[in-house]
Protein backbone atom coordinates (compact mmCIF):
# COMPACT_ATOMS: atom_id res chain seq x y z
CA UNK A 1 0.00 0.00 0.00
CA UNK A 2 1.24 3.50 -0.87
CA UNK A 3 0.06 6.18 1.57
CA UNK A 4 0.81 10.40 1.05
CA UNK A 5 -0.09 11.80 4.21
CA UNK A 6 -0.47 16.06 3.54
CA UNK A 7 1.17 18.35 6.16
CA UNK A 8 0.85 21.87 7.07
CA UNK A 9 3.87 23.87 9.56
CA UNK A 10 1.71 26.00 11.46
CA UNK A 11 2.74 28.67 14.06
CA UNK A 12 2.86 27.08 17.79
CA UNK A 13 -0.71 27.90 18.89
CA UNK A 14 0.56 28.99 22.50
CA UNK A 15 2.46 31.87 21.00
CA UNK A 16 2.23 35.54 21.17
CA UNK A 17 0.72 36.49 17.86
CA UNK A 18 0.99 39.93 17.06
CA UNK A 19 -0.90 41.19 13.66
CA UNK A 20 1.34 42.37 11.32
CA UNK A 21 1.67 45.84 9.57
CA UNK A 22 -0.39 45.04 6.81
CA UNK A 23 -3.09 44.23 9.37
CA UNK A 24 -4.25 40.93 7.47
CA UNK A 25 -2.14 38.28 9.20
CA UNK A 26 -0.05 37.73 12.18
CA UNK A 27 3.81 38.95 12.44
CA UNK A 28 5.56 35.35 11.40
CA UNK A 29 9.04 36.51 12.41
CA UNK A 30 9.31 35.65 16.14
CA UNK A 31 7.31 32.58 16.17
CA UNK A 32 8.10 29.19 16.74
CA UNK A 33 7.16 26.65 13.85
CA UNK A 34 5.84 22.45 14.38
CA UNK A 35 3.54 20.38 12.31
CA UNK A 36 -0.25 21.45 12.19
CA UNK A 37 -1.48 19.02 15.64
CA UNK A 38 -4.13 17.51 13.49
CA UNK A 39 -0.89 16.55 10.88
CA UNK A 40 0.50 14.47 13.53
CA UNK A 41 -2.37 12.45 13.82
CA UNK A 42 -2.48 11.35 10.59
CA UNK A 43 0.96 10.89 10.44
CA UNK A 44 0.99 8.87 13.34
CA UNK A 45 -1.73 6.98 11.83
CA UNK A 46 -0.19 6.10 8.36
CA UNK A 47 3.02 5.03 9.95
CA UNK A 48 0.91 2.73 12.09
CA UNK A 49 -0.53 0.90 8.87
CA UNK A 50 3.55 0.35 8.23
CA UNK A 51 3.74 -1.16 11.01
CA UNK A 52 0.91 -3.59 10.19
CA UNK A 53 2.45 -4.65 7.21
CA UNK A 54 3.61 -3.98 3.78
CA UNK A 55 3.06 0.56 3.18
CA UNK A 56 5.45 2.98 2.17
CA UNK A 57 4.49 6.32 3.27
CA UNK A 58 5.11 9.82 1.63
CA UNK A 59 4.85 12.75 2.99
CA UNK A 60 4.16 16.31 1.11
CA UNK A 61 4.51 19.98 2.41
CA UNK A 62 3.59 22.93 0.39
CA UNK A 63 5.27 26.03 2.11
CA UNK A 64 8.44 28.02 2.56
CA UNK A 65 12.22 26.89 3.17
CA UNK A 66 11.01 26.64 7.26
CA UNK A 67 8.89 24.27 6.19
CA UNK A 68 11.43 22.06 5.96
CA UNK A 69 11.66 21.42 9.09
CA UNK A 70 8.03 20.03 9.46
CA UNK A 71 9.17 17.30 6.95
CA UNK A 72 12.24 16.57 8.92
CA UNK A 73 10.05 15.88 11.74
CA UNK A 74 7.99 13.11 9.00
CA UNK A 75 10.37 11.68 8.13
CA UNK A 76 12.38 11.15 12.02
CA UNK A 77 9.31 9.75 12.75
CA UNK A 78 9.64 7.38 9.99
CA UNK A 79 7.94 8.38 7.22
CA UNK A 80 9.98 7.61 3.88
CA UNK A 81 10.31 9.87 1.88
CA UNK A 82 8.83 13.29 1.38
CA UNK A 83 8.01 15.96 -1.19
CA UNK A 84 7.92 19.51 -0.40
CA UNK A 85 6.71 22.28 -2.52
CA UNK A 86 8.61 25.50 -2.51
CA UNK A 87 7.62 27.95 -4.23
CA UNK A 88 6.72 31.49 -4.03
CA UNK A 89 3.66 31.50 -5.57
CA UNK A 90 2.37 28.78 -3.97
CA UNK A 91 2.64 30.35 -0.20
CA UNK A 92 0.08 33.17 -0.65
CA UNK A 93 -2.51 30.49 -2.77
CA UNK A 94 -5.96 29.76 -1.31
CA UNK A 95 -7.34 26.23 -0.14
CA UNK A 96 -8.22 25.29 -4.02
CA UNK A 97 -4.84 26.47 -5.23
CA UNK A 98 -3.44 24.17 -2.51
CA UNK A 99 -5.31 21.54 -3.39
CA UNK A 100 -4.69 21.50 -7.08
CA UNK A 101 -0.84 21.33 -6.29
CA UNK A 102 -1.24 18.32 -4.06
CA UNK A 103 -3.54 17.24 -7.05
CA UNK A 104 -0.86 17.66 -9.16
CA UNK A 105 1.84 15.97 -6.77
CA UNK A 106 -0.63 12.84 -6.06
CA UNK A 107 -1.04 12.52 -9.75
CA UNK A 108 2.55 12.09 -9.89
CA UNK A 109 2.36 8.17 -8.74
CA UNK A 110 -0.85 6.59 -7.76
CA UNK A 111 -1.41 6.45 -3.78
CA UNK A 112 -4.14 4.12 -2.13
CA UNK A 113 -4.30 6.02 0.62
CA UNK A 114 -4.24 9.88 1.33
CA UNK A 115 -4.22 11.25 4.52
CA UNK A 116 -4.49 14.90 5.65
CA UNK A 117 -5.53 16.69 9.41
CA UNK A 118 -8.99 17.82 9.32
CA UNK A 119 -7.89 21.47 9.76
CA UNK A 120 -4.85 23.70 10.02
CA UNK A 121 -4.31 25.25 13.50
CA UNK A 122 -4.27 28.69 12.66
CA UNK A 123 -6.35 29.56 9.66
CA UNK A 124 -9.32 26.82 10.74
CA UNK A 125 -10.19 26.16 7.20
CA UNK A 126 -10.40 22.36 6.63
CA UNK A 127 -11.10 22.59 2.81
CA UNK A 128 -7.93 21.17 1.52
CA UNK A 129 -8.68 17.82 2.12
CA UNK A 130 -12.00 16.93 0.50
CA UNK A 131 -11.35 19.37 -2.20
CA UNK A 132 -8.09 17.13 -3.04
CA UNK A 133 -10.32 14.40 -2.80
CA UNK A 134 -12.80 15.79 -5.33
CA UNK A 135 -10.06 16.77 -7.64
CA UNK A 136 -8.94 13.21 -7.59
CA UNK A 137 -12.53 11.41 -7.81
CA UNK A 138 -11.38 9.32 -4.77
CA UNK A 139 -14.18 9.02 -1.87
CA UNK A 140 -13.78 10.95 1.57
CA UNK A 141 -14.56 11.13 4.70
CA UNK A 142 -13.49 13.75 7.70
CA UNK A 143 -12.90 13.52 11.07
CA UNK A 144 -12.13 10.26 11.33
CA UNK A 145 -11.61 8.32 15.01
CA UNK A 146 -10.85 5.01 13.70
CA UNK A 147 -9.36 3.29 10.54
CA UNK A 148 -9.06 -0.41 9.51
CA UNK A 149 -8.06 -1.39 6.25
CA UNK A 150 -10.23 -4.34 4.75
CA UNK A 151 -8.83 -8.13 4.75
CA UNK A 152 -8.77 -7.87 0.96
CA UNK A 153 -7.38 -4.66 1.35
CA UNK A 154 -9.64 -2.82 -1.55
CA UNK A 155 -11.46 -0.60 1.20
CA UNK A 156 -11.36 0.64 4.87
CA UNK A 157 -13.80 1.31 7.42
CA UNK A 158 -13.23 4.63 9.20
CA UNK A 159 -15.21 6.20 11.78
CA UNK A 160 -16.52 9.33 11.29
CA UNK A 161 -16.92 12.13 14.22
CA UNK A 162 -20.46 13.41 14.62
CA UNK A 163 -21.86 15.88 17.73
CA UNK A 164 -22.87 15.40 20.91
CA UNK A 165 -20.70 11.81 21.04
CA UNK A 166 -21.74 9.73 17.86
CA UNK A 167 -19.80 8.26 15.31
CA UNK A 168 -20.68 7.09 11.74
CA UNK A 169 -19.01 4.26 10.79
CA UNK A 170 -18.95 4.05 6.93
CA UNK A 171 -16.57 1.75 4.13
CA UNK A 172 -14.43 3.61 1.09
CA UNK A 173 -13.10 1.74 -1.37
CA UNK A 174 -9.54 2.33 -2.14
CA UNK A 175 -8.37 4.52 -3.23
CA UNK A 176 -9.68 7.31 -0.92
CA UNK A 177 -8.94 10.28 1.47
CA UNK A 178 -9.54 10.98 5.13
CA UNK A 179 -9.02 14.02 7.21
CA UNK A 180 -8.01 13.35 10.59
CA UNK A 181 -9.29 14.24 14.18
CA UNK A 182 -7.29 14.39 16.94
CA UNK A 183 -7.26 11.93 19.68
CA UNK A 184 -7.40 8.91 17.39
CA UNK A 185 -4.04 7.63 18.31
CA UNK A 186 -1.10 8.35 20.49
CA UNK A 187 1.38 10.44 17.67
CA UNK A 188 5.25 9.33 18.35
CA UNK A 189 8.21 10.92 18.93
CA UNK A 190 10.93 10.83 16.72
CA UNK A 191 13.60 8.56 17.85
CA UNK A 192 17.52 9.51 17.92
CA UNK A 193 17.58 6.46 15.51
CA UNK A 194 14.88 8.19 13.65
CA UNK A 195 16.38 11.23 13.30
CA UNK A 196 19.76 9.58 11.86
CA UNK A 197 17.66 7.66 9.69
CA UNK A 198 15.59 11.29 8.57
CA UNK A 199 19.07 12.57 7.12
CA UNK A 200 19.64 9.46 4.53
CA UNK A 201 16.45 9.71 3.15
CA UNK A 202 14.88 11.78 0.06
CA UNK A 203 13.36 14.83 0.03
CA UNK A 204 12.40 15.94 -3.36
CA UNK A 205 11.38 19.71 -3.66
CA UNK A 206 10.04 20.60 -7.13
CA UNK A 207 8.84 24.14 -7.82
CA UNK A 208 4.99 24.98 -9.58
CA UNK A 209 6.38 24.74 -13.21
CA UNK A 210 8.06 20.83 -11.77
CA UNK A 211 4.60 20.12 -11.59
CA UNK A 212 3.29 21.43 -14.54
CA UNK A 213 1.31 24.31 -13.17
CA UNK A 214 1.93 28.05 -13.73
CA UNK A 215 1.34 30.76 -10.77
CA UNK A 216 -2.12 31.68 -12.40
CA UNK A 217 -3.31 28.54 -11.81
CA UNK A 218 -2.97 28.60 -8.24
CA UNK A 219 -3.62 32.54 -7.66
CA UNK A 220 -5.87 32.81 -4.63
CA UNK A 221 -9.15 34.40 -4.87
CA UNK A 222 -9.64 33.90 -1.33
CA UNK A 223 -7.68 36.18 0.61
CA UNK A 224 -7.45 38.04 3.57
CA UNK A 225 -8.61 41.73 3.97
CA UNK A 226 -8.30 42.13 7.95
CA UNK A 227 -7.32 40.26 10.98
CA UNK A 228 -7.93 41.28 14.47
CA UNK A 229 -8.56 40.81 17.93
CA UNK A 230 -12.34 39.67 18.34
CA UNK A 231 -14.36 43.00 19.23
CA UNK A 232 -14.95 43.23 22.63
CA UNK A 233 -18.31 42.37 24.17
CA UNK A 234 -19.00 43.18 27.86
CA UNK A 235 -16.80 39.79 28.35
CA UNK A 236 -15.91 38.52 31.99
CA UNK A 237 -15.94 41.03 35.02
CA UNK A 238 -12.32 40.61 36.08
CA UNK A 239 -11.70 39.97 39.75
CA UNK A 240 -8.73 42.09 41.37
CA UNK A 241 -6.96 41.92 44.48
CA UNK A 242 -4.62 39.16 46.15
CA UNK A 243 -5.62 35.58 45.54
CA UNK A 244 -7.74 35.58 49.34
CA UNK A 245 -9.37 38.61 48.18
CA UNK A 246 -10.08 37.45 44.63
CA UNK A 247 -11.73 34.09 45.55
CA UNK A 248 -13.60 35.41 48.66
CA UNK A 249 -15.17 37.65 45.99
CA UNK A 250 -15.99 34.90 43.44
CA UNK A 251 -17.54 32.76 46.00
CA UNK A 252 -19.79 35.82 47.55
CA UNK A 253 -20.43 35.88 43.65
CA UNK A 254 -21.52 32.40 42.79
CA UNK A 255 -23.75 32.18 45.76
CA UNK A 256 -25.52 35.42 45.12
CA UNK A 257 -26.03 34.72 40.91
CA UNK A 258 -26.20 30.35 41.32
CA UNK A 259 -27.81 29.43 44.75
CA UNK A 260 -25.35 26.01 44.30
CA UNK A 261 -23.16 27.56 47.59
CA UNK B 1 -29.48 32.55 -12.90
CA UNK B 2 -26.83 33.75 -10.64
CA UNK B 3 -29.29 35.45 -8.59
CA UNK B 4 -30.48 32.70 -5.83
CA UNK B 5 -28.45 32.00 -2.06
CA UNK B 6 -29.33 27.86 -1.98
CA UNK B 7 -28.95 26.68 1.46
CA UNK B 8 -27.88 22.71 2.44
CA UNK B 9 -30.72 21.61 4.83
CA UNK B 10 -30.19 18.84 7.28
CA UNK B 11 -32.30 16.53 8.96
CA UNK B 12 -31.66 13.45 11.64
CA UNK B 13 -34.22 10.90 12.94
CA UNK B 14 -36.92 12.41 10.93
CA UNK B 15 -36.79 15.99 11.99
CA UNK B 16 -34.85 18.99 10.48
CA UNK B 17 -31.91 20.25 12.64
CA UNK B 18 -32.21 23.54 13.98
CA UNK B 19 -29.20 25.00 12.59
CA UNK B 20 -31.19 24.40 8.98
CA UNK B 21 -33.75 27.54 10.67
CA UNK B 22 -30.64 29.60 11.09
CA UNK B 23 -28.95 29.26 8.16
CA UNK B 24 -32.39 30.16 6.37
CA UNK B 25 -32.75 33.24 8.84
CA UNK B 26 -28.61 34.39 7.60
CA UNK B 27 -30.07 33.86 3.94
CA UNK B 28 -33.17 35.80 4.21
CA UNK B 29 -31.30 38.80 6.04
CA UNK B 30 -29.02 38.33 3.34
CA UNK B 31 -31.17 38.05 0.98
CA UNK B 32 -32.85 41.12 1.25
CA UNK B 33 -29.79 42.98 1.68
CA UNK B 34 -28.39 41.48 -1.80
CA UNK B 35 -31.79 41.73 -3.51
CA UNK B 36 -31.64 37.60 -3.87
CA UNK B 37 -34.13 34.55 -3.96
CA UNK B 38 -33.42 32.24 -1.46
CA UNK B 39 -33.31 28.20 -1.91
CA UNK B 40 -32.74 25.35 0.09
CA UNK B 41 -31.90 22.23 -0.77
CA UNK B 42 -33.00 18.66 0.72
CA UNK B 43 -31.33 15.87 0.08
CA UNK B 44 -32.82 12.04 2.04
CA UNK B 45 -35.42 9.16 0.89
CA UNK B 46 -39.14 9.36 2.15
CA UNK B 47 -39.01 12.87 3.29
CA UNK B 48 -41.67 14.49 1.56
CA UNK B 49 -43.59 15.55 4.53
CA UNK B 50 -40.19 17.28 5.62
CA UNK B 51 -39.60 19.09 2.67
CA UNK B 52 -42.71 20.43 3.04
CA UNK B 53 -42.44 22.03 6.75
CA UNK B 54 -38.67 23.47 5.60
CA UNK B 55 -41.22 25.21 2.91
CA UNK B 56 -43.94 26.28 5.29
CA UNK B 57 -41.57 27.83 7.62
CA UNK B 58 -38.79 28.03 5.44
CA UNK B 59 -40.13 30.71 3.91
CA UNK B 60 -38.49 29.57 0.34
CA UNK B 61 -38.69 27.25 -2.52
CA UNK B 62 -37.54 24.02 -1.83
CA UNK B 63 -35.04 21.36 -4.00
CA UNK B 64 -36.47 18.32 -3.28
CA UNK B 65 -34.01 15.27 -4.09
CA UNK B 66 -35.84 11.91 -3.34
CA UNK B 67 -33.46 9.11 -3.78
CA UNK B 68 -32.95 5.35 -2.08
CA UNK B 69 -29.02 5.84 -1.74
CA UNK B 70 -30.12 8.90 0.39
CA UNK B 71 -31.65 7.05 2.93
CA UNK B 72 -28.16 7.66 4.90
CA UNK B 73 -25.67 10.83 4.65
CA UNK B 74 -22.79 9.50 2.63
CA UNK B 75 -19.97 12.50 1.26
CA UNK B 76 -20.42 10.63 -2.25
CA UNK B 77 -24.35 10.36 -2.42
CA UNK B 78 -24.80 13.92 -0.73
CA UNK B 79 -21.56 15.21 -2.62
CA UNK B 80 -22.84 14.07 -6.16
CA UNK B 81 -26.67 14.99 -5.88
CA UNK B 82 -25.76 18.60 -4.39
CA UNK B 83 -23.52 19.35 -7.10
CA UNK B 84 -26.28 18.27 -10.21
CA UNK B 85 -28.59 20.17 -8.32
CA UNK B 86 -26.14 23.53 -7.71
CA UNK B 87 -25.21 22.66 -11.16
CA UNK B 88 -28.96 23.16 -12.47
CA UNK B 89 -29.30 26.28 -10.57
CA UNK B 90 -26.08 28.60 -10.89
CA UNK B 91 -26.97 29.74 -7.52
CA UNK B 92 -25.30 33.28 -6.28
CA UNK B 93 -24.35 31.44 -3.10
CA UNK B 94 -24.63 27.83 -1.31
CA UNK B 95 -24.38 27.96 2.60
CA UNK B 96 -24.24 24.53 4.73
CA UNK B 97 -23.95 24.29 8.61
CA UNK B 98 -20.59 23.87 9.26
CA UNK B 99 -21.02 20.53 10.67
CA UNK B 100 -19.88 16.90 9.95
CA UNK B 101 -22.09 17.09 6.82
CA UNK B 102 -21.17 20.63 5.89
CA UNK B 103 -18.00 20.80 6.53
CA UNK B 104 -17.54 17.13 4.40
CA UNK B 105 -19.39 18.03 1.32
CA UNK B 106 -19.03 21.78 1.03
CA UNK B 107 -15.13 21.60 -0.21
CA UNK B 108 -16.24 19.02 -3.06
CA UNK B 109 -18.39 21.15 -4.31
CA UNK B 110 -16.36 24.17 -4.27
CA UNK B 111 -13.61 21.92 -6.33
CA UNK B 112 -16.33 20.98 -8.89
CA UNK B 113 -17.60 24.20 -9.21
CA UNK B 114 -14.11 25.60 -9.69
CA UNK B 115 -15.08 28.34 -6.71
CA UNK B 116 -13.74 29.18 -3.35
CA UNK B 117 -15.11 29.35 -0.05
CA UNK B 118 -14.60 30.37 3.32
CA UNK B 119 -14.96 28.13 6.77
CA UNK B 120 -17.33 28.24 9.75
CA UNK B 121 -18.01 31.63 9.02
CA UNK B 122 -20.33 34.17 12.17
CA UNK B 123 -21.55 36.77 9.35
CA UNK B 124 -21.69 37.88 6.02
CA UNK B 125 -21.48 41.87 4.88
CA UNK B 126 -22.26 43.45 1.33
CA UNK B 127 -19.26 45.35 -0.33
CA UNK B 128 -20.90 46.73 -3.36
CA UNK B 129 -22.89 43.97 -3.64
CA UNK B 130 -19.83 41.15 -3.24
CA UNK B 131 -19.62 39.30 -0.06
CA UNK B 132 -17.52 39.32 2.76
CA UNK B 133 -17.20 36.69 5.41
CA UNK B 134 -16.30 37.12 9.04
CA UNK B 135 -14.93 33.93 11.01
CA UNK B 136 -12.51 32.96 13.41
CA UNK B 137 -9.20 31.87 13.11
CA UNK B 138 -5.86 31.05 15.20
CA UNK B 139 -8.11 29.48 17.74
CA UNK B 140 -10.28 31.83 18.17
CA UNK B 141 -7.69 34.51 18.79
CA UNK B 142 -8.56 36.82 15.90
CA UNK B 143 -11.48 37.79 13.71
CA UNK B 144 -10.77 37.61 9.97
CA UNK B 145 -12.32 38.97 7.25
CA UNK B 146 -12.64 37.13 3.98
CA UNK B 147 -13.63 37.79 0.80
CA UNK B 148 -13.77 35.23 -1.98
CA UNK B 149 -12.89 37.70 -5.15
CA UNK B 150 -16.25 38.84 -7.19
CA UNK B 151 -17.27 35.79 -9.04
CA UNK B 152 -19.88 33.77 -7.77
CA UNK B 153 -20.87 31.17 -6.62
CA UNK B 154 -19.63 32.13 -3.23
CA UNK B 155 -19.60 29.07 -1.03
CA UNK B 156 -18.85 29.23 3.13
CA UNK B 157 -20.22 27.13 6.01
CA UNK B 158 -21.48 28.95 8.87
CA UNK B 159 -20.98 28.54 12.45
CA UNK B 160 -23.98 26.44 14.69
CA UNK B 161 -25.62 29.56 16.84
CA UNK B 162 -24.27 32.42 14.70
CA UNK B 163 -27.74 33.76 12.88
CA UNK B 164 -31.07 33.69 14.51
CA UNK B 165 -33.77 31.24 13.09
CA UNK B 166 -35.57 32.29 10.03
CA UNK B 167 -38.78 33.92 11.57
CA UNK B 168 -42.80 34.85 10.17
CA UNK B 169 -41.73 33.97 5.98
CA UNK B 170 -44.42 33.20 4.03
CA UNK B 171 -44.72 29.93 3.24
CA UNK B 172 -42.65 28.51 -0.10
CA UNK B 173 -43.10 25.54 -2.48
CA UNK B 174 -41.85 22.42 -3.09
CA UNK B 175 -39.98 21.21 -6.18
CA UNK B 176 -38.99 17.42 -7.16
CA UNK B 177 -35.76 18.19 -8.88
CA UNK B 178 -35.42 15.10 -11.48
CA UNK B 179 -31.64 14.36 -10.36
CA UNK B 180 -30.77 10.75 -10.39
CA UNK B 181 -27.55 9.31 -8.63
CA UNK B 182 -27.68 6.06 -10.60
CA UNK B 183 -24.65 6.03 -13.14
CA UNK B 184 -21.88 5.13 -10.69
CA UNK B 185 -21.96 2.96 -7.68
CA UNK B 186 -21.03 4.39 -4.33
CA UNK B 187 -17.77 4.08 -3.34
CA UNK B 188 -18.51 5.02 0.43
CA UNK B 189 -21.16 3.46 1.95
CA UNK B 190 -23.52 3.48 5.41
CA UNK B 191 -22.88 1.33 7.90
CA UNK B 192 -24.18 2.49 11.17
CA UNK B 193 -23.96 5.45 13.72
CA UNK B 194 -22.90 4.51 16.97
CA UNK B 195 -23.52 6.45 20.40
CA UNK B 196 -20.21 7.03 22.51
CA UNK B 197 -20.50 5.13 25.91
CA UNK B 198 -21.67 7.77 28.70
CA UNK B 199 -20.19 5.48 31.24
CA UNK B 200 -21.17 6.46 34.68
CA UNK B 201 -20.52 10.51 34.26
CA UNK B 202 -23.85 12.65 32.13
CA UNK B 203 -22.29 16.10 32.54
CA UNK B 204 -25.72 17.10 30.66
CA UNK B 205 -27.69 16.27 34.32
CA UNK B 206 -25.02 18.14 36.10
CA UNK B 207 -26.05 21.70 38.13
CA UNK B 208 -22.16 22.23 39.02
CA UNK B 209 -19.64 21.81 36.31
CA UNK B 210 -15.64 21.70 36.60
CA UNK B 211 -13.76 21.58 33.17
CA UNK B 212 -9.96 21.86 32.94
CA UNK B 213 -7.61 22.17 30.19
CA UNK B 214 -4.41 21.22 29.14
CA UNK B 215 -2.59 23.92 30.95
CA UNK B 216 -2.79 21.45 33.91
CA UNK B 217 0.24 19.57 32.44
CA UNK B 218 -1.28 15.99 33.06
CA UNK B 219 -3.79 13.86 34.60
CA UNK B 220 -2.84 13.80 38.14
CA UNK B 221 -2.66 17.62 38.24
CA UNK B 222 -7.13 17.01 38.26
CA UNK B 223 -6.70 16.47 41.66
CA UNK B 224 -7.35 20.21 42.38
CA UNK B 225 -10.28 20.20 39.64
CA UNK B 226 -11.73 17.14 41.34
CA UNK B 227 -11.61 18.35 44.84
CA UNK B 228 -13.67 22.10 43.66
CA UNK B 229 -16.05 20.00 41.68
CA UNK B 230 -16.84 17.33 44.82
CA UNK B 231 -17.09 20.40 46.97
CA UNK B 232 -19.06 22.30 44.72
CA UNK B 233 -21.69 18.85 44.55
CA UNK B 234 -20.42 19.37 40.71
CA UNK B 235 -18.97 16.99 37.82
CA UNK B 236 -15.55 17.09 36.34
CA UNK B 237 -15.51 18.20 32.46
CA UNK B 238 -12.47 18.79 30.26
CA UNK B 239 -11.38 20.49 27.05
CA UNK B 240 -10.54 18.29 24.16
CA UNK B 241 -6.58 18.01 24.47
CA UNK B 242 -7.14 16.63 27.63
CA UNK B 243 -9.68 13.54 26.47
CA UNK B 244 -7.51 13.46 23.05
CA UNK B 245 -4.42 12.38 25.50
CA UNK B 246 -6.31 10.24 27.94
CA UNK B 247 -6.16 12.60 31.40
CA UNK B 248 -9.81 11.59 31.35
CA UNK B 249 -11.84 8.98 29.10
CA UNK B 250 -13.98 11.10 26.72
CA UNK B 251 -17.38 11.56 28.25
CA UNK B 252 -15.46 14.39 30.14
CA UNK B 253 -15.13 16.25 27.05
CA UNK B 254 -17.39 19.43 26.68
CA UNK B 255 -18.07 20.70 23.92
CA UNK B 256 -19.32 20.65 19.96
CA UNK B 257 -17.57 17.48 19.80
CA UNK B 258 -18.47 16.13 23.06
CA UNK B 259 -21.28 16.74 25.30
CA UNK B 260 -23.32 20.09 25.42
CA UNK B 261 -24.09 21.56 29.21
CA UNK B 262 -25.80 23.60 30.21
CA UNK B 263 -25.25 23.65 34.30
CA UNK B 264 -25.82 26.25 36.89
CA UNK B 265 -22.33 27.21 37.24
CA UNK B 266 -19.71 26.42 35.04
CA UNK B 267 -16.04 26.84 36.05
CA UNK B 268 -13.57 26.82 33.15
CA UNK B 269 -9.66 26.27 34.81
CA UNK B 270 -7.02 26.56 32.23
CA UNK B 271 -9.33 26.17 29.07
CA UNK B 272 -8.34 28.63 26.38
CA UNK B 273 -11.94 28.20 24.85
CA UNK B 274 -11.50 27.05 21.49
CA UNK B 275 -14.77 27.65 19.64
CA UNK B 276 -15.53 23.99 19.57
CA UNK B 277 -15.42 24.14 23.56
CA UNK B 278 -17.08 27.44 24.03
CA UNK B 279 -19.87 25.99 21.72
CA UNK B 280 -20.88 22.98 24.22
CA UNK B 281 -21.28 25.18 27.21
CA UNK B 282 -22.02 28.82 26.69
CA UNK B 283 -25.63 27.63 27.68
CA UNK B 284 -24.13 27.77 31.53
CA UNK B 285 -25.81 29.55 33.85
CA UNK B 286 -23.13 31.20 35.12
CA UNK B 287 -19.52 31.20 33.64
CA UNK B 288 -16.36 31.69 35.59
CA UNK B 289 -13.13 31.34 33.33
CA UNK B 290 -9.58 31.12 35.68
CA UNK B 291 -6.69 31.74 33.39
CA UNK B 292 -3.22 33.05 32.95
CA UNK B 293 -3.51 34.77 29.31
CA UNK B 294 -5.82 37.92 30.36
CA UNK B 295 -6.33 37.07 25.95
CA UNK B 296 -7.78 33.98 26.49
CA UNK B 297 -10.78 33.76 24.07
CA UNK B 298 -13.16 32.29 27.59
CA UNK B 299 -13.49 35.63 29.21
CA UNK B 300 -15.60 36.69 26.65
CA UNK B 301 -18.11 34.45 26.78
CA UNK B 302 -17.71 34.00 30.99
CA UNK B 303 -19.50 36.17 33.65
CA UNK B 304 -16.46 36.53 36.02
CA UNK B 305 -13.31 36.01 35.75
CA UNK B 306 -9.97 35.76 37.54
CA UNK B 307 -6.13 36.38 35.46
CA UNK B 308 -3.78 33.84 37.37
CA UNK B 309 -2.18 30.91 38.08
CA UNK B 310 -4.77 28.12 38.57
CA UNK B 311 -3.17 25.58 41.10
CA UNK B 312 -2.81 28.89 43.25
CA UNK B 313 -6.56 30.02 42.65
CA UNK B 314 -8.22 26.80 42.46
CA UNK B 315 -7.15 25.25 46.17
CA UNK B 316 -7.98 28.96 47.07
CA UNK B 317 -11.49 28.41 46.07
CA UNK B 318 -11.97 25.25 47.42
CA UNK B 319 -11.00 26.36 50.47
CA UNK B 320 -13.15 29.13 50.58
CA UNK B 321 -15.98 27.32 49.40
CA UNK B 322 -15.92 25.29 52.38
CA UNK B 323 -15.58 27.87 54.87
CA UNK B 324 -18.78 29.32 53.15
CA UNK B 325 -20.74 25.87 53.65
CA UNK B 326 -19.59 26.33 57.14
Amino acid sequence: MKILVCIKQVPDKDSTFRVDAGGTWVETDNLTFQVNDYDRYALEEALRLKDAGEAEVVVCSIGPDRASQAIKTALAMGVDRAVHVVDPAAENSDSLGLARILHAVAAEESFDLILAGLQAEDDNVAQVGPMLARLLDMPCATAITSLQVAEDGKSIRVERELENNRRQVVDLDLPALVTVQTGINSPRYASLKGIMAAKRKETRKPALADLGLSAEQVAPRRRVLALAPPAKGEGAEILQGSTADMVTELVQRIKEKTGVI
Amino acid sequence: MADRILVLAEHESGALRERTWELLGLAHRLGEEAGKEVGAVLLGSGVQDLAEQLAARGGCEVLHADDPALAEYTQQGYGRMLEQVVAEESPWMVLASHSPTGWEVLPGLAAALDAVMATEIMAVTLESGTPRFTARVFNGKFEVLWTLGEQPPFLATVQRGAHGAVENAAAGSVRAVSCSLDEAPLRTRYVETRTGESGAVDLTQATVIVSGGRSLGGPEKFDIIRELAETLGGQVGASRPVTDAGWLPPEHQVGSSGVTVAPKLYIAAGISGAIQHIAGMKGAGYIVAINKDAEAPIFQVADVGIVGDLFEVIPALTKAVQQAKG
